[in-house]
């Protein structure tokens, strides 16, 4: 049988240690009524040759992006994953580990969690980073019951132009509650608009939450909104694609209290959407209220440097109906792979990232321009995707996928407003002929 | 000498991984407004060969699956077969994108489709959702649903009740949804108390989360009265699956009464765990619990094609973006086939017989935390061993000396001095004899050279590590100034 080392003279040998005579008397105390007459209707055990070759016929079923020219992001961004980031997580050390409980024998994961925290801190300039969590969208509804508990208040603000299956997975997440979810429109520009806050905001206002770049890629007037927020004493979430801080101004910089994301984007890849990781990353004051693990310096016996999970007082298994979330496994590997790609760019390396898909996204935007059909409803204040509009956008995003081009995501999906409107992103893996050739085909139809 | 941070092997490299685009590259402040550009970017620059040494040698400061046996007590630290990791990374699995046209991922659609065939007649539930991305997570779907479910019905119930011996993502689950909490006590067997049970089983009682077997590894026998009683009063029962891997082809939780079931396939389905994750949770539902799952479904059409179904009429919602953790999905399903039916039924009862294998054979030296046969995991109390004055933190970390990874300790939380050892199906019985022989010769060691217990491991890279100063005071990041 697959996978198992107990030959039947080991069996014989336990079942008669254990004072058995047979296998079945394991199951001897369970109820006659609940055990199963007949075997599970399954097919039998497979060799490793045929599940391989299912596998492979099912995996040629689908039509991977860079068979493509993709112009596809909005939330799911294709970067270059240098090759020692999958060789190095997938070492059987890291791979086959669970939560390093015991810090004795997993000082390797620890020390690689610490840095991955401290890399989130460097990029964010905030204080405190956790351990991961699942993915961006609970991230957000994570850092928003945060703000629930620092503040006791019961009312949050949520920006609508947070991608929007965040704002679900938020929604879900509350609703075992009374809390009170005020939605906030984008303006004309695609942006958060201050006139329109000031008039949902209160003194029983928890947060604001929010995305820049937000879900069209326009990058917000965060400071502004934050230091708004501080006045009714609410605090200031901002979603966030990681790459950007390469480039933009850090949440510290913007006063944001808790900033939360995806963190798919170093070195991560595509995955079908998952698993990627969640960051959450905040200021000092409010690190009792964070959920998830967390890992720490400090010394072994001797005085040597050494780390360990700690404060874990916040969490589930200590603290139980108490504990600041539920999270237990979260996204370490991920987490470990997002420090391991970012020793290797370095400094200039994810400039040079972030800058390519700046640089490229504007190059796009500026060639679509040259077309008469296609407007574009927002501002170009955008990082590495934008919205354009198109009559019968549905139908051309269509037409360019018989030629194996894919214009972007159609926003009519989750927005009725915008149902001739396409969002795309393009990242430092397009070439100029890419987009050249998107450009030359949309001139073709686009009349 | 002292292990360095990757930041202390800053060498100030340029590197080049990216292509340089064929456009004129611009500034930022070409494109966007300079009061909302960065000046300074602190981050180290390292040479790839320094970073692989780095990792490289991290990697190896740890003890996991591949290397040491793992008795991790609830978490199922099993053999991860490398087919799943190779079939995982195929390009048609690895390089797909969640918006891109249905009809361009049909095979990553069948694929769940066709685990969550494998999954409904493996419990008996009608159907799964595979959106959670964790055990916990899963529970937060689950524990949503009885809301949902409750709320529809307008049925005025805000308890759930949890026993004593629970894994703590129940309760911290159920206080999310905005639940009260009520804890029951086991029975000094460790069973739930029927009589207590009956005591407290009010109408206002929206579900009861329990684990089966339950967490000191024992199979609650009385399971058909606990959800007989439960649903009389209109309350659901929810699984934990977290010690699925003793069940599997034995029982199903539909026959026992289950109305929600979460799966941990990181645990019974061998898919690594990843220092913690990522991971995936299985929510399973019966028939008239299907209208509340989260959204999207994978529904197959008359044709044959695969879609994606939101059109769910009393969906909780989601917990996350995208499909869940696919990867992860392909993993578990390749492992799935890999088994079938027969090796399905093996995993389990290699599983159970691991377990009562090693009770039989340290039970004269380690007090077992109940006379009743175990399931796939056992729990010891190591009461008699802290009379000469170890603890069960020094026997487990004396078994590090030994190779071995500790098992679970202090948990569950109903049992002093706990040891939760979980052996799984995939070790040798070489294996589990040399670690019941490390275990006996801990005991006399306890006995007769305590200080080996207390100054425990003397093997490693580190010794003891000041967790109590971790705490007091928290040094949570690198920071140029407290280490240069």
């Amino acid at each position: 049988m697959p996978y198992i080392l107990t030959t039947q003279k080991d069996i014989e040998e336990m079942l008669k240690t254990i004072g058995l005579a047979s296998l079945e008397d394991l199951y001897a105390h369970l109820p006659f009524k609940i055990k199963l007459k007949e075997p599970l209707n399954l097919e039998k055990s497979l060799s490793e040759q045929e599940v391989k070759d299912r596998l492979k016929k099912l995996s040629e079923k689908n039509t991977p992006i860079c068979k493509f020219n993709s112009f596809l992001g909005a939330g799911c961004y294709e970067h270059y994953v240098p090759s020692p980031v999958l060789s190095l997580i997938n070492l059987p050390q890291f791979l086959t580990a669970y939560t390093p409980y015991q810090a004795e024998c997993s000082q390797g994961i620890l020390q690689a969690i610490f840095e991955y925290q401290s890399f989130m801190c460097l990029l964010t300039g905030l204080d405190v980073c956790n351990a991961s969590l699942l993915d961006g969208a609970s991230s957000l509804a994570e850092s928003v019951l945060m703000s629930l508990r620092i503040t006791g208040r019961k009312k949050v603000i949520v920006s609508n132009s947070i991608h929007p299956e965040y704002q679900i997975t938020l929604r879900t997440y509350l609703s075992g509650f009374d809390f009170e979810i005020v939605e906030l429109n984008f303006d004309k520009e695609g942006l958060i608009n201050l006139e329109k806050l000031k008039d949902l905001i209160d003194t029983d206002t928890a947060c604001i939450a929010l995305a820049s770049p937000n879900f069209f890629g326009l990058i917000e007037d965060v400071a502004s909104i934050s230091s708004f927020a501080h006045k009714y004493g609410a605090l200031s979430i901002m979603v966030s694609n990681p790459l950007s801080f390469a480039i933009l101004k850090s949440p510290k910089e913007l006063d944001v209290d808790i900033v939360c994301g995806d963190g798919g984007v170093f070195g991560g890849g595509l995955n079908f959407g998952g698993p990627s990781f969640g960051f959450l990353v905040t200021k000092q004051e409010f690190l009792r209220q964070m959920p998830g693990r967390i890992v720490g310096q400090t010394t072994d016996l001797e005085g040597r440097s050494a780390y360990c999970l700690t404060l874990q007082a916040r969490e589930q298994h200590i603290r139980r109906e108490k504990a600041t979330s539920n999270i237990c496994s979260n996204h370490s590997l991920s987490a470990i792979g997002a420090a391991i790609y970012l020793s290797l760019l370095g400094k200039d390396g994810l400039k040079e990232v972030a800058l390519s898909s700046l640089n490229l996204a504007h190059y796009l935007y500026e060639k679509l321009h040259q077309i008469k059909g296609i407007r574009f409803p927002f501002k170009d204040c955008f990082f590495n995707e934008f919205v354009w509009q198109v009559d019968n956008a549905k139908k051309l995003i269509k037409m360019l996928y018989k030629r194996k081009i894919i214009a972007g995501f159609y926003l009519g999906n989750f927005y009725q407003n915008l149902t001739s409107c396409i969002l795309s992103c393009c990242t430092e893996k397009k070439k100029k002929e890419d987009i050249d050739e998107f450009v030359e085909a949309l001139k073709e139809i686009v009349k | 000498m002292e292990r360095k941070l990757i930041f202390q092997k800053d060498m100030n490299l340029q590197t080049s991984y990216i292509r340089k685009p064929e456009i004129k590259m611009e500034d930022a402040a070409n494109f966007l407004p300079s009061k909302y550009l960065r000046e300074k970017l602190p981050l180290p620059s390292v040479g790839e060969f320094e970073v692989i040494r780095h990792y490289t040698n991290l990697a190896n400061l740890n003890f996991c699956v591949d290397t040491n046996f793992y008795p991790l007590g609830s978490c199922t630290m099993k053999y991860n077969p490398k087919i799943n990791e190779e079939v995982s990374k195929f390009e048609g699995f690895i390089d797909i994108h969640p918006y891109q046209n249905i009809d361009t991922v049909q095979g990553a659609l069948e694929l769940i489709y066709n685990l969550e065939k494998l999954l409904c007649e493996i419990t008996g539930m009608s159907r799964f959702s595979f959106q959670a991305s964790s055990g916990a997570q899963a529970e937060l779907v689950g524990m949503l649903m009885v809301k949902k479910y409750h709320k529809i019905r307008k049925a005025k119930k805000y308890k759930v009740i949890i026993p004593d011996s629970s894994h703590g993502t129940n309760p911290a689950t159920a206080a999310m949804c905005g639940y009260k909490v009520i804890v029951i006590e086991s029975t000094k067997d460790g069973l739930v108390d029927l009589d207590k049970l009956a005591a407290i089983c009010d109408d206002e009682i929206a579900a009861m989360m329990l684990t089966n077997p339950n967490t000191l590894g024992l199979f609650e026998e009385n399971i058909l009265e606990i959800s007989d009683l439960l649903h009389k009063k209109g309350a659901l029962l929810y699984y934990d699956g977290a010690n699925f891997n003793a069940l599997l082809g034995v029982t199903k939780p539909s026959l026992m009464g289950f109305d929600i079931v979460h799966l941990n396939l990181h645990k019974t389905f061998s898919t690594p765990h990843g220092c913690g994750g990522p991971g995936a949770g299985a929510v399973g539902v019966r028939e008239e619990l299907c209208e509340f799952l989260p959204v999207p479904l994978v529904e197959k059409d008359k044709k044959g094609r695969f879609y994606l179904n939101y059109k769910v009429r009393n969906s909780i919602g989601r917990v996350r973006s995208f499909y869940g953790n696919f990867s992860v999905l392909v993993k578990a399903y390749a492992y799935l086939v890999r088994l079938g039916e027969d090796g399905l039924n093996r995993v389990s009862h290699m599983a159970v017989l691991a377990a009562n294998y090693l009770k039989a054979k340290l039970k004269d030296y380690y007090l077992p935390a109940s006379q009743k046969p175990c399931m796939h995991e056992v729990v010891f109390s190591c009461i008699n061993q802290a009379k000469n004055g170890v603890s069960t933190l020094d026997i487990a970390k004396r078994l590090i000396d030994y190779g071995f990874h500790p098992p679970t300790m202090y948990f569950p939380i109903v049992v002093k001095e706990a040891l939760m050892i979980e052996p799984t199906e995939t070790e040798s019985k070489t294996t589990l004899d040399d670690f019941v022989k490390a275990m006996i010769e801990i005991d006399t060691q306890a006995k007769q050279a305590p200080h080996l217990l207390k100054n425990a491991p003397l093997t490693t890279p580190l010794k003891r590590v000041d967790e109590v100063k971790a705490a007091r005071f928290p040094v949570l990041k690198w920071q140029p100034e407290n280490l240069e």
